[in-house]
């Protein structure tokens, strides 16, 4: 069942959704990219149809929708603590089946995993939902056919940009913004079915390769920058912060800051001790969870196949090649 | 409603025992009953949050030492009887006791080690008859280091306890030399039957864990408790991951045989 | 033979080693040409030299070993140069574009390879460049002038009497920066330290900050995005058998209209104050005759600064002086 309407037609349908909701997706911020002159396409608000853009991989996952960079957990007084007063509003987060796919890893972590739900991450989901746009072509570095993540159900609406017209397939509910545009029996949502880049993730990985000389390499390339996990639509580490304002000691907020295992101080303790000190090792921590140890714990691969490590990394380290790279290493080694 | 379980409690320090020039026992009043190898998240609020073994419980109180090595527990030390920290948990597996009962224990504890163990050596100070005999293994740098020297000598009267210091200084009479060197005369005979506990910083648990084994205790009956940096404590916030491990879940108290594959 | 010097010289041709021979100079302004001139190059250096082309220190070329009888002939075979580097940028030429050069004193505005290459410059230097060789070309008077994208200065924009040094107003968002430490860290190991950490944000020190873009480059999570381009001018900069000296900062945080209207209100000043009794005169010495303050009222008339714009309140040249006597007295003249 899908609508096929015009860009306008479908302009339309968004004022209506703008009643609601608030509509986050990729933009295209102009001259905001890291070099002169340069483009940053990342996730920002949206206000018609042609704020969105659908030409191109966003540097930035759909992640930090529900999980943002930097977000405050308490606010303190002399010895109170009060939650930040906090009410989203109801959003529509436009986003690729990647990170669609990807959410559902989050979904996993914030709320699955140990007895706890994350409250703060809890919130902020409640409210969203999700409107997933099909790929009309496969980006430089997309290996999502290779993880099963190209396709995806459970959304709450489905795109296909064809050319004039759109193809959509809006869930139940939201339908009724759809009202006084006839629906076309005769259509199913578009998957992108074909990358430039397969991956065949290793069977048989485990802790034998740790000392693998196959790391060493990127102990020697890579600079610990982080760019691979906050890009990443998967990675969900944080870290803690406390702090006082300069201006009043007596109050202040504590707060919570994505986290990189591949930036130093990820293990540090107090005391000095800390674990993984070489990038390599770093490496294969990050690529054995993304393959391996997710899924040992969820019973499915964290890595989305999205390519966003690949796109940002300054020092052109390829996590799908590594991936490959380390199949022959499994294949050599049993 | 959401309940938020980042949300601490505060708890007053009822009082401090200063067991060393650097390590401080905080006894804080609160509802909390931790298992026995537990942690909480111990916090001052503007200044941060860190896991904290707790050393010591009973119905309305537990205690927590705190080595004065950093930022957070800087401010902590500066804090006196009255004053409120904020705590949340307890989390995290601790010592499987039911496994110990009836068997020769031994525990083996390096410098603040002890601390996490030593709430189970007091209870079993108190009910002697769980397990068949208790063997204190524990190693301090310097004499200057012995945390807990009441409990200590305390334990003296029921257990088995060797004491070692790795450097001595003036008028130290006792052991010299490092845990390890002491394990041989820990274990005794028959040492397939007995139960083994071990904590201390990470080379002390690998190499004493090793001598161990070397003198025949299984490694099933071994257990080792991590140490990890946790800004979360319930498996969110991935600092204490190791392979498909949470130590912050699964952990800190790890069997041997769970804890020889978690490789950093 | 008979051959007017004075005509030859500004037709960009001089006098050389070889009676009889002369040597051609070609502008590039901004240093980067379309690959096809070079066969005309090539053609001329083969047909009507002896078969060698120097590249210039100022991004030209010079083709020696040329009769003086050719020149006429040369003028038209260069032309399609000159309509595609100096008519096609806007370059007004008052005789038609087949007479050669029609002045060679102001020497060629060159630049580094700027942001169309380069990851760390922080604007299209060829393009400003050819913007002032638009503003200032045709002129007589002898005046050097380069482009550089940041402070590294790879084009020795401080060797210039007038250096333009581009630079970017770098943006911070608080609510994306996770304290990783890079663009500090960075900061003070390659630029100015003008970045230091509080409550686990940065704060940045407007004065110290050259607008170099390190932070920028640097942050892996774009907390720092670009803001808006400005310029640093550096002037008076020269080598030269006086007294050689490093240009110095007169303007900074400029933009790029003012750039522009400050060099060309300067052949304002080098006409109101040139010693004519010399056969050429550098605007360099001109400067040290008036002094700072008449050279900052002379270029400044009539600009419309921008409200970010800092302007130097005096200059005070050092640099080494090879004739003791200009500040020894002979005292065994007496």
């Amino acid at each position: 069942m899908a609508y096929i309407l015009t860009h306008a037609e479908f302009d339309t349908v968004l004022q209506r959704l703008k009643q609601d909701y608030i509509l986050i997706g990729p933009v295209r911020k102009k001259n905001k990219g890291k070099f002169s002159d340069a483009d940053l396409i990342t996730y920002g608000q949206i206000e018609s149809l042609s704020d969105l853009e659908t030409n191109g991989k966003s540097q930035f996952s759909a992640k930090e929708t529900i999980f943002p960079p930097s977000q405050t957990l308490f606010y303190f007084t002399e010895d109170e603590y009060r939650e930040p007063k906090f009410e989203p509003q109801k959003r529509i987060v436009f986003l690729r089946a990647c990170d669609f796919n990807a959410i559902k890893r989050l979904d996993l972590l914030f709320l699955e995993n140990g007895q706890f739900v994350d409250a703060y991450y809890k919130r902020l989901r409640e409210k969203t939902h999700f409107f997933v746009f099909g790929c009309e072509k496969s980006y430089e570095n997309c290996f999502c056919v290779s993880t099963g993540t190209n396709q995806c159900e459970g959304y709450d609406a489905f795109l296909n940009f064809k050319g004039e017209k759109i193809n959509l397939f809006p869930s139940e509910p939201f339908k009724r913004y759809f009202a006084g545009y006839e629906e076309n029996e005769d259509i199913l949502p578009q998957f992108i079915e074909r990358n430039h880049i397969q991956v065949d993730i290793p069977e048989g990985l485990s802790t034998k390769i740790y000392d693998h000389p196959y790391w060493d390499q990127y102990g020697k390339r890579c600079i610990g920058c982080g760019r691979c996990n906050f890009s990443c639509p998967t990675c969900t580490c944080f870290t803690m912060q406390d702090i006082f304002y300069r201006d009043n000691k007596n109050a202040g907020e504590r707060r919570r800051v994505w986290a990189s295992c591949q930036v130093d101080g990820f293990t540090d303790m107090a005391g000095g001790h800390s674990y993984r000190k070489q990038q390599g090792e770093r490496m294969r921590f990050k690529v054995m969870h993304k393959i391996h140890d997710f899924a040992k714990r969820f019973n499915m691969h964290m890595c989305v196949g999205c390519g966003r490590c690949d796109d940002v990394c300054p020092e052109y380290i390829s996590f799908s090649q590594c991936i490959s790279g380390l199949k022959g290493v499994v294949a050599h080694d049993n | 409603m959401i309940t938020n379980p980042y949300l601490p409690q505060p708890a007053e320090i009822i009082s401090i025992t200063k067991e060393t020039t650097t390590d401080y026992t905080f006894r804080l009043k609160t509802d909390i009953q931790p298992d026995f190898g537990q942690f909480v998240e111990v916090s001052i609020p503007k200044v941060g949050e860190a896991p904290i073994s707790v050393s010591n419980a009973q119905p309305g109180w537990i205690e927590l030492t705190i080595r004065r090595v950093g930022h957070l527990t800087n401010e902590l030390h500066e804090l006196k009887p009255g004053d409120l920290l904020f705590i949340r948990g307890p989390y995290g597996k601790g010592f499987p006791k039911e496994q110990y009962r009836d068997k020769s224990l031994i525990i083996a504890a390096g410098g603040t080690g002890l601390a996490p163990v030593r709430n189970l050596i007091n209870y079993y100070y108190q009910h002697p008859g769980e397990v068949r005999q208790l063997s204190l293994l524990m190693g301090f740098k310097t004499p200057e280091d012995i945390l807990f020297k009441e409990d200590i000598e305390k334990w003296r009267s029921k257990f088995q306890v060797l004491l070692t210091v790795d450097k001595e200084s003036p008028g130290w009479s006792g052991h010299v030399g490092l845990i390890t060197n002491f394990v041989k005369d820990a274990v005794g005979e028959n040492s397939s039957a007995s139960r083994v506990i071990i904590v201390g910083p990470p080379l002390m648990m690998k190499f004493t864990s090793q001598e161990f084994i070397k003198y025949n205790i299984p490694e099933e009956n071994i257990w080792l408790s991590f140490e990890r940096k946790m800004c979360c404590g319930i498996g969110k916030c991935g600092h204490c991951r190791i392979n498909d491990t949470y130590v912050c879940l699964e952990g800190p108290v790890f069997p041997y045989i769970t804890a020889k594959n978690l490789l950093d | 033979m008979s051959v007017d010097t004075k005509k030859i010289k500004k037709n960009a041709y001089r006098v050389t080693k070889t009676r009889g021979k002369t040597c051609l100079r070609v502008r590039v302004p901004g240093g980067h040409l379309p690959s096809q001139y070079l066969e005309i190059i090539k053609e001329i250096a083969d047909k009507f030299g002896n078969g060698t082309v120097h590249l210039t220190t100022r991004q030209g070329f010079e083709i020696p070993g040329i009769d003086f009888s050719s020149i006429e002939m040369i003028n038209q075979l260069i032309s399609p140069m000159i309509v595609g580097l100096e008519k096609e940028i806007g370059v007004p030429l008052a005789n038609g574009f087949d007479k050669g050069y029609p002045a060679a004193g102001t020497r060629n505005v060159s630049a580094c390879i700027g942001n169309r290459v380069c990851t760390m410059a922080n604007c299209d230097t060829t393009a400003l460049a050819q913007k002032i060789e638009r503003t200032i070309f045709p002129n007589d008077f002898h005046v050097k002038i380069a482009v550089t994208g940041c402070p590294n200065d790879c084009i020795k924009a401080h060797m210039q009497d007038i250096g333009v040094i581009a630079q970017v107003e770098p943006l911070y968002d608080e609510t994306r920066c996770i304290s990783c430490k890079a663009c500090v860290k960075n900061c003070q190991k390659v630029a100015t330290g003008a970045l230091t950490m509080g409550n686990y944000k940065v704060e940045r020190d407007p004065h110290r900050c050259l607008g170099c873009g390190e932070c920028i480059l640097k942050c892996p999570n774009a907390a720092w995005t670009r803001g808006n381009k400005f310029y640093r001018l550096v002037i008076m900069g020269r080598t030269g058998k006086r007294n050689p000296r490093l240009a110095q900062t007169f303007v900074q945080w400029a933009s790029e209209d003012v750039v522009l209207g400050v060099i060309k209100n300067m052949y304002k000043y080098i006409d109101k104050h040139i010693d004519r009794t010399l056969e050429k005169e550098h605007v360099g010495y001109i400067f040290d005759r008036t002094g700072y303050n008449e050279f900052k009222n002379v270029v400044l008339e009539g600009i419309q600064l921008n409200p970010e714009i800092r302007i130097a309140t005096f200059i005070n040249f050092h640099g080494s002086i090879y004739d003791s006597q200009i500040i020894f007295e002979n005292v065994t003249k007496a």
